[in-house]
């Protein structure tokens, strides 16, 4: 594939292009790095992958969230092996509400939204439809919602820290030339 | 280091930051208020295999598919106590003492589960004619 160096537009897609695949990448090896640690329990991830999807949406736009954090849980799967198992629905269920939350929320407060609010809203996301989905698929019992507060208090914890790794990242990234044509759109 | 973390978050951060710690208060709360349960439950599969009341001490060897896992009543709580399941999980969750609490070994096809002193899916009376 060549690509025209003298079109700016065309080369504004291919980065972004480039910039989303290795944001990508990054965000698989991260799950399968974090699958490899030890849990305390199952279910209790550290969710580093989110600082890519936070990359993405702060970098770019919703749009490249949804690809980065769809495209992760999807290799990701592959690469750990549970693709279509229970274990793969729930990283679906939650990433998809944690997406939903991260770019509606920046889609609605814009600037005011910082990558730490996001983040925590993203987490507690995802272990609302992490939970939902097990019990729906796995658990099936009301006393399933007892952990809860577990998971809420967790996911606020990671989210934060997350969001402010994502901060410091994107705060490094942004001033790269490579997104010298972002930030004149975003101004 | 930690100003420096500081800045980096809007207000609006912050804010979000406290409605979810709000948030995890509040289902802490809702978690913590239910009353303390009077029996120990476990099923297999859906069918009840042992059923004993919280108040005295004993332990139980309940058979599942992987083999035996042993549950322990003590101090009106229920424990996991072994398990031949490879996480440990269900050891791992600590005692059960609150209606509603639940100890599941996934592996081990096996549940239990603590009820109240009524039993809700058992009505007072036998049979209700239409």
């Amino acid at each position: 594939m060549t690509c025209s160096a003298v079109d700016p537009q065309e080369l504004a897609r291919c980065r972004r292009g480039v910039f989303l695949a290795l944001f990508t990448a990054l965000a698989v090896v991260l799950n399968v790095f974090e699958f490899l640690l030890p849990s305390p329990a199952p279910w209790f991830r550290l969710g580093f992958a989110n600082i890519l999807t936070l990359c993405a949406l702060y970098l770019f736009d919703g749009r490249a969230a949804w690809t980065v954090s769809i495209a992760r849980i999807l290799v990701g799967s592959l690469v750990i092996g549970n693709l279509f198992a229970p274990g793969f629905f729930l990283a679906l269920t939650g990433g998809v509400l944690a997406v939903t939350l991260m770019t509606g929320a920046r889609a609605l407060a814009g600037e005011r939204l910082g990558p730490v609010g996001a983040s925590a809203l993203g987490a507690v996301g995802h272990a609302l439809g992490q939970l939902l989905m097990a019990r729906w698929l796995l658990v099936q019992h009301d006393g399933l919602w007892l952990l809860l507060p577990f998971f809420l208090a967790f996911a606020l914890v990671t989210g934060v820290l997350n969001g402010l790794i994502a901060a410091l990242v994107i705060e490094k990234v942004a001033t790269h030339p490579a997104f010298a044509s972002q930030r004149r759109t975003q101004e | 280091m930690i100003a420096a973390l500081w800045s980096r978050t809007t207000v609006l951060d912050r804010l979000v930051v406290v409605l979810l710690l709000a948030l995890v208060v509040a289902s802490a709360l809702w978690a913590a208020q239910r009353p303390a349960g009077a029996r120990v439950v476990v099923e297999r599969d859906g069918q009840v295999v042992f059923s004993a009341p919280l108040s005295e001490p004993r332990s139980a060897r309940l058979s599942g598919p992987l083999g035996e896992t042993v549950i322990e009543i003590e101090d009106g709580r229920a424990r996991v106590i072994s398990s031949p399941c490879p996480t440990k999980a269900c050891m791992g969750m600590g005692p059960a003492s609150r209606q509603g609490d639940l100890l599941a070994c996934v592996p081990n096809h096996l549940i239990v589960r603590i009820e109240g002193g009524r039993q809700e899916d058992t009505p007072p009376y036998d049979l209700l004619s239409r």
